[in-house]
């Protein structure tokens, strides 16, 4: 356990200590600013017009861009934030160091990945205020809200284990975060096959991320879905620490 | 402390080493000594459990490196070729860090990273970041981290590689400082750095080893007794050289560049009448003899010897 939090520990330090992640912050609070405020408007000028027959509400009009938004930008900022966690080691050799450590790949590969979470926890939360902020000008069940936002965190934790795994495989930073925006839209793609509902394509219905997604954000946590996500992460993690300990015996 | 037996590594088709065996006592400071190439850092690597061997065994400190790797590795430091420092790091931090992922007690991690600077003479730089420091310091802060945990066994692989003459000999100084705490292994292509440091030194050449043996062990038994008698000559000529062939005791005669070195063997007695002979017959040539010097074969012609292709003396 030492092991995985001295690892994270330093990785988070180093994370946080880097511009990359103050400018990748920055953006994105600029860009969800942005566009919450315009949805937001929009919202509270329909439903003024219309009164409550309208059929507005802030979870579906609101919340749900807004979300979808920041799922958007995670897709391609978390793997500039993963890209270095062990490309960077190799390339600078202290790989070297932490190979010939008493400690295990696995405790490599989870004190990375703990880093790389808490890293993007912190950009969650940041977009997380938006709504709370608007909770102190409207009344809205909050237990949705919640839902939604963590199966937004579960999302970003897959992208995190995929930007690990990418950067496991090379030396290049450049590389680690094409190849991990690769895999992140590959994600979303394997959805794209699921129309029709038959055969293969009821197979890919059940690993479209963005069906699963749509259940948090509907307010609903299904244990499938919370599986399908836990699956995903424990597949990447997985094999990261395969590359990692593969290189024990090459 | 550490045991080899029949250890062989391939990349692919390509054997880096063969069937290496030999055995390195507690407290013994044992150079590595090979060409670019031979299988010195392949080796080490093995030994520290970084990579795995394609066959053989290595057992240390009783424990075998691919049944407890964990177990070992808490008992090695090792500085790779390249030290492995973060450069956005600081010098202090940094040690702290190595310390906490070798496991050590919680409660020591700030005195021992105390003590590996103040050995390492880091003090000075302790709130600098790695980056900053030039390349001699980086060495030393590598250096540190492989001591920071205080291990048995200190693996180095080429420690004064690159670095000026002055940070070599501090580098050397500070082995022979750490040499009756640690069992130390060192790899080098320099050979003033095993006469400096070893104990006993271990010749490796293209993935074989070639000699194993204590220093003055491997002087005598290489050199036979044998010396070079180095001449300068004002003029030198080919019957000079010939001539000298003729006198009892020499084995040999080069010419380098105007001197000519004379190879000669025998015990110490005889290689002084040798001497007196060559002497005599080069002043009475009337050669014009401006300079003499005898030297014992040096580490580096064993080397030379021991490592051309067919060595196997």
């Amino acid at each position: 356990m030492r092991a995985i939090f001295t690892i994270a520990g330093k990785d988070l330090k180093n994370l946080l200590k880097s511009p990359i992640f103050y400018v990748i912050g920055g953006l994105c609070a600029v860009i969800w600013s942005n566009s919450y405020i315009r949805v937001l408007l929009k919202f509270v000028e329909t439903s003024m017009l219309q009164g409550p027959q309208s059929g507005m509400n802030l979870q579906r009009d609101v919340f749900t861009p807004h979300i979808s938004l920041v799922n958007l930008l995670l897709i391609f900022v978390i793997p500039a934030l993963t890209m270095r966690l062990l490309a960077e080691e190799k390339r600078q050799r202290t790989y070297d160091l932490l190979l010939t450590s008493p400690i295990t790949s696995t405790q490599i590969v989870l004190g990375k990945f703990l880093a790389g979470v808490a890293a993007v926890a912190i950009l969650i939360l940041i977009s997380l205020l938006y709504p709370l902020v608007t909770f102190g000008v409207a009344n809205f069940p909050l237990l949705p809200l919640f839902s939604a936002y963590f199966g937004l965190l579960l999302v970003a934790t897959c992208y995190v284990a995929v930007g690990i795994f990418a950067s496991s495989l090379t030396e290049s930073v450049v590389l680690s975060v094409i190849m991990a925006l690769i895999f992140n839209i590959m994600l979303w793609f394997i959805g794209q096959g699921a129309e029709g509902g038959e055969g293969v394509n009821k197979i890919l219905e059940h690993l479209a991320i963005a069906q699963h997604f749509f259940n948090f954000i509907m307010g609903s946590i299904k244990l499938k879905s919370l599986v399908f996500f836990l699956s995903v992460v424990g597949l990447f993690v997985f094999l990261t620490q395969r590359v990692v300990e593969s290189s024990r015996w090459r | 402390m550490i045991e080899v037996r029949d250890l062989s590594k391939r990349y692919g088709d390509r054997a880096a080493i063969q069937s290496l065996n030999f055995t390195v006592r507690k407290g013994e400071v044992v150079g590595f000594l090979g060409p670019n190439g031979a299988g010195k850092s392949t080796t080490m690597k093995i030994l520290t459990g970084y990579m795995a061997p394609t066959s053989g065994e290595v057992k240390v400190a009783g424990l075998d490196v691919f049944e407890d790797p964990i177990g070992v590795k808490r008992r090695i430091g090792y500085l790779p070729e390249t030290p492995p420092v973060y450069f956005d790091m600081h010098v202090k931090d940094y040690l702290i860090f190595v310390a906490n992922l070798k496991g050590v007690d919680r409660a020591k991690v700030g005195q021992m990273a105390n003590t590996a600077l103040e050995k390492t003479g880091l003090q000075d730089v302790r709130n600098r970041l790695i980056g900053n420091l030039s390349k001699g310091f980086r060495q030393r802060v590598g250096l540190a981290q492989a001591l920071v945990a205080d291990p048995e066994i200190l693996i180095l692989d080429e420690p004064t590689v690159g670095l000026d003459p002055k940070q070599m000999s501090e580098i050397r100084q500070l082995i022979l400082q750490l040499k009756g705490q640690h069992t130390i292994v060192l790899s080098t292509h320099i050979l003033s750095e095993v006469q400096a440091s070893c104990d006993k030194v271990i010749i490796i050449n293209q993935g074989k080893i070639v000699a194993e043996d204590s220093l003055a062990d491997l002087t005598r038994r290489m050199s036979g007794g044998g010396h070079i008698v180095t001449l300068k000559l004002r003029r030198p000529q080919d019957l000079i050289e010939s001539g000298l062939l003729q006198v009892t005791g020499v084995v040999a005669v080069k010419r380098v560049g105007v001197q000519l070195e004379v190879e000669c063997q025998g015990d110490q007695l005889g290689v002084e009448q040798t001497v007196e002979k060559i002497a005599a017959f080069v002043v009475g040539q009337g050669a014009g003899l401006l300079e003499l010097k005898v030297q014992a074969l040096a580490l580096e012609d064993i080397f030379i010897k021991l490592t051309s292709t067919d060595a196997s003396a």
